[in-house]
């Protein structure tokens, strides 16, 4: 075996490529990168609409061109890749098993880790739509893959279940790309993705968002024909008698996304039940000592923005831990959800350092009052589930909450749903 | 279109079928094995809980049944054979629970019939002793008899191994044939296809769900039968751990079927919710998918909706209510000769190797010459599976062939030479890939490894990407090519 | 961690139009806010009154959106590569949002044989928009790594 591998980190999308450039920039020697897929990028490629980089290159960038920024960078500090290699087991000691065409079947033990592997996406199956099995089922990421990374068209005439944002991105792309969008159905009264991809992508185009419906009948035997689409009551059940027919050859799962998390488990890591990522401390280190985490891996992020900056931090740790064997455990305080707070990353903080809190409400609603604790409060003109909340907290601030074991944040609505 | 002339004709490649053309596959005799579909194995037997079914877990095996004989007929085979084939057989054990001691005499009659028939012993377990066996049992549960030698399969798994093995042997399997109509001549049925013809002097009809509509053809449907569809849920593999062994809940009310099965792959099923309902029809339905979760609650309170990833529907032919809710049909029809049907509502796939076996007398009986055939071989080798071998295993492995060493399934493990191996075998199509070496099965159902393995498939089969199927004519994965529809509309 | 506050305001640019006699609504896209903002109209098509909006960037946004919608156009175009079949383009500026479909026909016709960088030029003034369209990353040539 060639030299130690100080830093490894597993996944080269947005957040692995961040976090291998800031273990390099803090002075790891040996930085490598394992990746699954024929390329780097993780979901960058496929996304070639803009809308990326609008914070961290303050510049209004596609994914691929995001991509590109950070694989240059990565490049000329000499970070390493192995390609189509895919990392199947990690332990608590930290010893990775890959896999792959050239060197076969390999055990790696490096410094400290990274995790970076992304997030996937919730299939169909999960929902349970009641109906027949056909062809033309397709969650949207991969029916974004096939058509502007392999060059294929799964139909001409869709209904998207779900408004997250690959959902909407993925309506306006068909509808550019020439097929009809009948319909995107949202089962929530608000729509789960971004306010501009909104209007961006449905309004722009007229395409209909059916909020407060659900599919309750796939058809079809061979190939999909229709869906029954209906309107559900308060508990989400569909109510008899609004049932709709809506034709299309083909329907997009955009259900939502989930942490990636089958080596965490494998490793013993501590899962937050909520995020479906790691329990990280400020230093995104998650609860076994030396493996670190960044990006959707370890919560569903709407802007890759957020994706790179978090990845940094984990990898800028990652590169101390393995510089000096070990790093302080900023695990001093714990943060708490609280009313109307979805959940707050990381999940513990040190008391001592300026900290980025990210965090998401459950319910939509005007004037919202953010409390942390008594040490902060903040007000904002509206707060919706789809996008996160950013709140810098400054050392000062912390001093009077350092004898505390735990911080509530709250996030009332004064201006109602 | 071609003319075929066959000595035997066996409609249908499902289990019964297929286990039927590789029994005949011993002796020099023409067989030809025909399925509608692109595949082996994608009727009933697909929407199978692939149990090894012993017999004595209900009093309605009664020995003097025909299928109860089968079934026995093929219980000391079915392992064996398993191994010939390599495919997995796994004994998992079973426990018949009660949730009411009142019933506890029912399980008493069921222990001592098993007893008395010779088929082993069954112990009773109060629940304190099943919780320490299976922990994540419902509290209701007052107690159980444990089935030692319940065993579970694939059953599609096994029947594409019986056809391959078959076909290796000299059986003519063509897929994507349908039989549409049958003639009767003085010593050969005439047989059309929408391949063509067939020319056969004996017919084994084995066409499952549609087995009445193929004897109704000729006059050949003495028997009735209601088709009751099953519904069975698909757990996500983090809940595998829930249950060791097969657990089933002694039927409360008449047709409750209510198990949890460890597949052997290891991840759960559950089920089997059972409604009266049209054929053809095999959509999933809400409200039996939330009677079956109700009910497997029953056993493991701890399964909720969102562990569910699959769900699927199949068809239970039940003969006619005199006879027994739970008889079968394997015999020659009475009306018509040299025409045999071949039917068996449950334990089809369990009581395969005894019908197999019982066809062939009939024939043998009927006059119908069958000499050894001296090129017999009935060992045929499995797909590796990367996911269970050793770390020194899939070394030697990737070695041999690098494509091993390329995961293309990220929830399963599969990899890219069994994907490229299983095309080899007969998969042509999405699914026959997924029946064969499981990618896209797992929680992701596809996502990740649907279009890779569509790639494979194009590449390996000579086809356009565009022309690959889920599963069979009129399924295309992806029919258009990107900007195809902008050059149209232009 | 880094500055942020500013740009948050760049990431405007549309609209939904509901006619309602000589008024208009307008959701802005500024911020999470999404503010509905309503925009009377004179006869000759000036603004009369804005409501709505929160804060200025919006009111400017919402009269750009009246005035003249712009969007910037992504979208990919054929190569002659099996292996990277589709080479991810940009429009150089914002174009009119009636001009999306008819460059999207363009964007059908084009067929890269070349190599080509990000930011090289794959088609001039597409549609008279005065807009170019430019790769958004890098492609080798056919044959060479993807
Ligand atoms: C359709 C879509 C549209 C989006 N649009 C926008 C937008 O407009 N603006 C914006 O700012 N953000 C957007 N986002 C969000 C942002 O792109 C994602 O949040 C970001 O890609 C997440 O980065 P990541 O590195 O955490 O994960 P990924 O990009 O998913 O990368 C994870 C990588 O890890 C690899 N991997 C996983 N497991 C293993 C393993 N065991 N071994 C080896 N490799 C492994 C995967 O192959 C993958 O390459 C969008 C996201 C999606 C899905
Ligand atoms: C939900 C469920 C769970 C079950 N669980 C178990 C279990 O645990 N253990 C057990 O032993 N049994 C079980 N069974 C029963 C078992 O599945 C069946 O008994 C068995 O699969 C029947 O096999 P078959 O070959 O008769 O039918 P099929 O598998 O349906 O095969 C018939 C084939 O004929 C083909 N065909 C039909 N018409 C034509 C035509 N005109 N031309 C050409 N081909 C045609 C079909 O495409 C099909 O492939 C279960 C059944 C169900 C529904
Ligand atoms: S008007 Fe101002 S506050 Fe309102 S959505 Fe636009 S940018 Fe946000």
């Amino acid at each position: 075996m060639v030299s130690k591998v100080d830093v490894a980190v597993i996944g080269a999308g947005p957040a692995g490529l961040a976090a291998a450039i800031s273990a390099r920039e803090r002075g790891a020697e040996r930085v490598i990168i394992i990746e699954r897929a024929e390329r780097l990028g993780g979901l960058l490629p496929q996304c070639v609409h803009n809308g990326f980089g609008l914070l961290y290159f303050e510049k209004d960038m596609t994914g691929p061109e995001y991509e590109k920024a950070f694989v240059d960078k990565a490049n000329s500090l000499k970070v390493e890749f192995m390609l189509e290699t895919m990392v199947i087991d990690l332990n608590e000691e930290g010893m990775l098993t890959v896999v792959n065409r050239q060197q076969g079947y390999k055990k790696i033990k490096p410094g400290a880790i990274v995790l970076a592997m992304g997030c996937r996406e919730r299939p169909r199956g999960a929902l349970g739509i009641p109906g027949e099995r056909p062809a033309g089922i397709f969650t949207a990421g991969t029916c974004q893959r096939f058509v502007n990374v392999e060059g294929f068209m799964p139909g001409s005439r869709y209904v998207v279940l779900g408004s997250g944002d690959i959902g909407m991105i993925m309506a306006r792309r068909l509808t550019l790309e020439g097929a009809k969008v009948e319909a995107v159905v949202e089962i929530m009264p608000w729509p789960g993705g971004l306010i501009r991809n909104e209007v961006q992508c449905l309004h722009d185009f007229g395409i209909r968002l059916l909020l407060e419906h659900t599919i309750t009948f796939i058809h079809g035997k061979r190939r999909i024909k229709g869906v029954t689409v209906a309107k559900v009551d308060r508990d989400l059940r569909p109510i008899k008698g609004t049932e709709r027919f809506f034709p299309c050859d083909c329907l997009l799962i955009s259900a939502g996304l989930i942490p990636e998390n089958e080596l965490s488990k494998k490793a013993g890591i501590e899962l937050d039940l909520v995020t479906g990522g790691p329990v990280v401390d400020q230093n995104r280190q998650t609860s076994v000592p030396g493996i670190f985490a960044g990006g959707n891996v370890v919560q569903v992020h709407d802007l890759v923005d957020w994706v790179s900056w978090e990845a940094e931090l984990a990898g800028a740790a990652a590169a101390s831990y393995a510089d000096k064997g070990k790093i302080k455990r900023a695990d001093q305080i714990r943060m708490v959800a609280g009313e109307n707070i979805k959940y707050v990353v990381p999940q513990y903080i040190s008391g001592k350092d300026d900290v980025t809190l990210h965090l998401r409400v459950s319910r939509p609603g005007l004037r919202a009052n953010l409390k942390v604790g008594n040490i902060l409060s903040k007000r904002f003109r509206s707060v919706r589930p789809s996008e996160m909340i950013i709140l810098d907290i400054k050392a000062e601030k912390l001093r009077d909450a350092r004898t505390l074991k735990e911080l509530v944040v709250d996030c009332k609505l004064e201006g109602g749903d | 279109m071609s003319k075929i002339e066959t000595e035997v004709l066996i409609i249908g490649a499902g289990v019964l079928g297929a286990a039927t053309a590789r029994e005949l596959s011993r002796y020099k005799v023409d067989v030809t094995l025909v399925e509608k579909e692109v595949d082996v194995g994608w009727g009933i037997t697909k929407a199978n809980v692939g149990v090894v079914c012993q017999g004595r877990d209900t009093l309605e095996f009664r020995p003097e049944y025909h299928r109860t004989k089968l079934l026995w007929k093929a219980l000391p085979l079915m392992e064996p054979l398993c191994k010939e084939l390599d495919v997995p057989f796994k004994r998992v054990g079973a426990y018949l629970m009660i949730r009411n001691l009142a019933r506890k005499d029912k399980l008493d009659k069921l222990a001592k019939r098993t007893e008395s028939l010779g088929l082993g012993t069954d112990t009773y377990l109060p629940y304190s002793e099943l919780k320490k066996r299976e922990p994540f049992i419902s509290r209701d549960i007052k107690g159980g008899l444990y089935d030692h030698a319940i065993a579970v399969v694939h059953p599609v798994c096994l029947t594409q191994a019986l056809a391959e093995n078959a076909v290796q042997n000299g059986v003519n399997l063509m897929l994507e044939t349908e039989v549409e109509e049958i003639q009767t001549g003085d010593s050969y049925f005439s047989v059309r296809t929408n391949q063509g013809e067939i020319k056969t002097r004996y017919i084994i009809n084995a066409a499952g769900e549609w087995v009445d509509k193929i004897a109704a053809m000729v006059n050949a449907d003495d028997f009735v039968l209601f088709p009751i569809k099953g519904y069975v849920g698909v757990l996500d593999r983090d809940c595998s751990e829930l249950a060791k062994s097969l657990l089933a809940i002694l039927p409360e009310e008449p047709g409750d079927m209510n198990i949890v099965v460890p597949t052997v792959e290891g991840n759960l099923l559950f089920g089997i919710q059972l409604q009266i309902n049209r054929r053809h029809d095999h959509s999933t339905t809400e409200h039996m998918a939330r009677k079956a979760l109700e009910n497997v609650r029953k056993i493991i309170p701890e399964i909720s909706e969102k562990d569910i990833i699959n769900s699927f529907c199949g068809y239970l032919m039940f003969r006619n209510f005199e006879i027994g809710w739970h008889e079968c049909e394997v015999a020659m029809s009475s009306r018509v000769s040299r025409f045999v049907n071949m039917t068996i509502g449950y334990p089809g796939v369990s009581a395969s190797p005894g019908a197999a076996l019982e066809v062939v007398e009939i024939l043998r009986n009927d006059g119908l010459r069958l000499d050894p055939n001296p090129k017999f071989n009935p060992y045929r080798k499995g797909i590796p599976d990367f996911s269970v071998l050793s770390e020194k295993e899939r070394k030697a492995l990737i070695k041999k062939d690098p494509k091993f060493g390329h995961l293309v399934c990220r929830c399963e493990m599969v990899t890219e030479g069994e994907i490229t191996e299983a095309i080899k075998r007969g998969a042509t199509t999405l699914d026959g890939v997924k029946f064969r070496v499981r990618p896209g099965t797992g929680r992701c159902q596809g996502g990740f490894c649907g279009p890779r393995v569509t790639r494979i498939l194009a590449r390996e089969l000579g086809i356009p990407e565009t022309e690959v199927t889920k599963a069979g004519k009129g399924s295309a994965v992806v029919p258009l090519r990107t900007k195809q529809l902008l050059e149209e509309g232009n | 961690m880094r500055e942020r506050s500013k740009s948050l305001w760049l990431i405007a640019s549309s609209r939904e139009v509901i006619k309602v006699s000589r008024r208009e609504i307008v959701i802005c896209i500024g911020c999470p806010m999404g503010c509905r903002v309503t925009v009377t109209l004179g006869k000759d098509g000036s603004v009369t009154t804005l409501k709505g909006a929160e804060c200025r960037q919006g009111q400017k946004y919402v009269l750009n959106e009246l005035k003249n919608p712009l969007r910037t156009l992504t979208a990919t175009v054929r190569t002659v590569d099996e292996d990277f079949p589709l080479l991810p383009v940009r429009s150089s500026r914002p174009v009119p949002k009636t001009l999306l479909q008819p460059i999207m026909r363009e964007t059908a016709r084009i067929r890269i044989k070349t190599p080509v960088q990000a930011g090289d030029v794959v088609a001039r003034n597409v549609q008279g928009s005065k807009a170019d369209l430019l790769a958004t990353t890098d492609w080798s040539g056919p044959g060479g790594e993807g």
